[in-house]
C-alpha cells in the first residue's frame, strides 16, 4: 500500500504541475485569476449555500412530517432530489436559449415545456410509489396470512 | 470553535453519510472522470496531433462514440458528484480543523479537487449550450483543468487508500462498521463522564443552543431505508440525465432526447449545423460561378469545377458527422475519393494534405489531414448529402468527410487541397 500511495502522490503532483503549466502558458494573468475565482465560487456555492439548504430541507421535512411514516418521507425526498438535479442541468439551458442561438439547430427543443412535463412525471411517479408503499404497509398491518407476507418481503 | 464544529458535524450526520457510501459513489465518479479524461485527450490530439501521431480510421464511428461518451459521462458526473459531496459533507467540520502541515496539504488538495471538478463539469456543460459567461478561454482552461482534476484525484486516492480498502467490498464494509461501533462503545465505557466530557455534554447556550435543541427534537431518519433510498435516487438521477440527453449522440436514444442541446434529424437536409455559411461569411464566394477546387502537389496543380468533380468516379459512404460538443448523426455522403485527387497530382498515398476553406476567418480555416485519412477509401470530397446537392450550410460546393474525425476538421466550403 505504501508504494501505491507514493506512486499516486507522484502522479498527482505531476498532474497538478502540468495543469498549472498549461494554464500559465495559454492564459494571461487576468484569465488565471478568473479561473481561481470560479473555483472558489464553486466551492462556496456548494458548501455554503447548496449543502446547508439540503440539510435544512431534510430537517424541515422530517419535522413537518412527524406523523407520516418514514418511508413516505424518503420517497418524497427522492422525488424532490431527482427533480432538483434535472432542474439544475436544464435551467442554464433554458436561460442560454433566451440569449439567442447561432442557428436554429442549436438548442432546438422546448426545454421549459420538457422540464415541466418531466417534473409532472416525477410527481406522478412519486405519488405512485407512495401509494404502493402505503398499500403494502396496510396489508402487512392488517395481518394477512404470514406465509404471504414473507414471500412479499423477499 | 471546536465545540461548534463538532456540533455541526453531529447535525449534518446522516445514515447515508458514511465511508462505504463515499467509496461506492467515489468509484463510479472515478470511472466517469477517467472516461472523460481519456476521451478528452483523444479529442484534443485529433485536433492538435503531435508530429508522430497516427489515428485509427476504423470503426468509422469511433469519434462519434468517444465524444458521445465524453459529453454523456460529463453530464452523469453532476448527480454523482453532488451525491459524493453529500456523503462527505460532515468532513468539512472535522475537529481540529488543521492537525499540521500534512493535514493542511491534504485539505488544500481536496479544495482544489472539488473546485476544479465543479468548474470543469460546469463549463463543459455550458459549452454544449454555447454559452460562455466566464472571463477565460474555454478550450485552454478545460484542457488545463483536466490535468488538475486527474492529479488531485490521484492524490485523493492516495490519501484515502486505507479507508477505500477497508470499505471496498460489502463484506469488508460490514466488518469495518462492526469494528468502529465496538471501538466507540469501548471508548464510552472507558471514560465515564470525566471532567472533559462533562463540559462537552453541557448544552450550548444562546441562539446556537436553541437552534441545536430544535434540530435535536427532529425525528431521526431510519438508517436502512435512508441508505438504500439515497443510493437509489443518485443512481436513478444519473440514469435519467443520461437517457434524457444521450439521444443527441446515440440514435437508439433519440426518442428520449428531451434535454440535449442538439437533436438528430433537425436542420437543412435533416442534419444539424454548427457554423452556418453566413457565420463563415461565404454566402457569396460559395455560390460564385468561378469557383474552382485547386489541388496542388509542388509544381503540379489541377483546378476542378463542381461539374468536373461530379464527372469523376463517385463513391457513396455512410459516415457520421460528430461534433466536439458531443452531438453526432450518421448521414449518406457522395463524392470523389480524396486519394484519387491526390493521385491525379502524382502524390503517393502516404502524404498529408493541407486543406483550406473559403471561410474568411476561424481557427479551422486551414487544417492538416494526416496520411491515414488521405489513403482511406471512405475519405471524400463530398458533393451530395442524403441524395441531394450539398446544402450551403453543409459546405456547398464541396466539403471534406472522413471517418473518425471531429466535425471541426470536416472542412466545409473547400477552396484548395495541397499535398505536403
Amino acid at each position: 500500500m505504501r508504494i501505491t500511495r507514493i506512486v499516486l502522490v507522484v502522479i498527482g503532483v505531476l498532474g497538478l504541475l502540468l495543469g498549472a503549466l498549461v494554464l500559465v502558458m495559454k492564459q494571461d494573468p487576468a484569465q488565471i485569476v478568473g479561473v481561481g475565482v470560479w473555483m472558489i465560487g464553486a466551492i462556496l456555492l456548494h458548501d455554503a449555500i447548496l449543502s446547508p439548504l439540503v440539510v435544512g430541507a431534510g430537517i424541515l421535512v422530517r419535522k413537518t412530517g412527524r406523523r407520516l411514516p418514514y418511508g413516505i418521507l424518503a420517497i418524497v425526498q427522492a422525488g424532490v432530489v431527482l427533480a432538483a438535479i434535472l432542474g439544475l442541468i436544464v435551467a442554464p439551458e433554458i436561460y442560454a436559449k433566451t440569449l439567442g442561438v447561432a442557428n436554429p439547430t442549436v438548442l432546438p427543443l422546448d426545454y421549459t415545456l420538457n422540464l415541466v412535463l418531466t417534473w409532472a412525471a416525477v410527481a406522478v411517479l412519486t405519488a405512485a410509489c407512495c401509494a404502493l408503499y402505503l398499500a403494502r404497509a396496510r396489508r402487512r398491518a392488517s395481518g394477512t396470512a404470514p406465509a404471504q407476507a414473507v414471500t412479499r418481503e423477499d | 470553535m471546536r465545540r461548534l464544529l463538532s456540533e455541526l458535524q453531529r447535525v449534518v450526520a446522516a445514515p447515508s453519510r458514511n465511508p462505504r457510501m463515499a467509496v461506492v459513489l467515489g468509484r463510479l465518479l472515478a470511472i466517469a472522470f477517467l472516461l472523460c479524461f481519456g476521451t478528452g485527450l483523444y479529442s484534443h490530439f485529433l485536433q492538435e496531433p503531435l508530429p508522430w501521431m497516427r489515428f485509427p480510421t476504423r470503426p468509422e464511428g469511433l469519434y462519434q462514440l468517444t465524444q458521445g461518451i465524453h459529453i454523456t459521462a460529463g453530464i452523469a458526473c453532476f448527480p454523482l458528484i453532488l451525491g459524493k459531496l453529500y456523503t462527505v459533507f460532515p468532513e468539512l467540520f472535522q475537529t481540529p480543523p488543521l492537525k499540521g502541515f500534512v493535514h493542511l496539504l491534504e485539505r488544500a488538495s481536496i479544495a482544489i479537487f472539488v473546485g476544479a471538478s465543479l468548474v470543469q463539469i460546469t463549463i463543459g456543460l455550458l459549452n454544449t449550450y454555447q454559452w460562455y459567461p466566464w472571463p477565460f478561454g474555454f478550450r485552454e482552461v478545460h484542457f488545463a483543468l483536466s490535468f488538475v482534476v486527474i492529479g488531485s484525484l490521484a492524490i485523493h486516492i492516495a490519501v484515502k487508500l486505507p479507508v477505500i480498502s477497508r470499505f471496498w467490498t460489502k463484506r469488508r464494509a460490514e466488518l469495518a462498521f462492526a469494528e468502529d461501533t465496538a471501538e466507540a462503545e469501548a471508548e464510552l465505557e472507558a471514560e465515564p463522564l470525566d471532567g472533559k466530557t462533562a463540559t462537552d455534554a453541557r448544552p450550548v447556550g444562546g441562539v446556537t443552543g436553541r437552534v441545536l435543541r430544535w434540530i435535536d427534537d427532529t425525528p431521526a431518519p431510519e438508517p436502512v431505508a435512508s441508505r438504500r433510498g439515497f443510493l437509489g435516487v443518485i443512481g436513478f438521477s444519473t440514469l435519467a440525465v443520461v437517457v434524457l440527453t444521450a439521444g443527441q449522440s446515440f440514435a437508439f436514444l433519440r426518442p428520449s432526447n428531451l434535454f440535449a442541446p442538439r437533436a438528430q434529424g433537425i436542420g437543412p437536409q435533416n442534419l444539424p449545423v454548427n457554423r452556418t455559411a453566413e457565420a463563415a461569411q461565404v454566402t457569396v464566394s460559395a455560390v460564385a460561378p468561378n469557383w474552382r477546387l485547386s489541388v496542388r502537389n509542388g509544381e503540379t496543380q489541377i483546378t476542378l469545377t463542381r461539374d468536373e468533380l461530379l464527372a469523376l468516379p463517385q463513391t457513396a459512404v455512410e459516415l457520421p458527422i460528430a461534433c466536439v460538443e458531443g452531438w453526432s448523426q450518421t448521414a449518406s455522403w457522395r463524392g470523389v475519393r480524396i486519394k484519387d485527387l491526390a493521385a491525379a497530382v502524382g502524390a503517393s498515398q502516404d502524404r498529408a494534405l493541407r486543406i483550406t476553406s473559403l471561410e474568411k476567418e476561424g481557427g479551422y480555416r486551414v487544417t492538416t489531414m494526416g496520411p491515414e485519412y488521405v489513403g482511406d477509401d471512405s475519405t471524400l470530397v463530398a458533393l451530395e448529402l442524403n441524395g441531394e446537392t450539398l446544402d450551403i450550410d453543409h459546405g456547398y460546393p464541396a466539403r471534406i468527410i472522413a471517418p473518425g474525425r471531429p466535425g471541426v476538421l470536416q472542412t466545409k466550403w473547400l477552396s484548395s487541397l495541397e499535398v505536403l
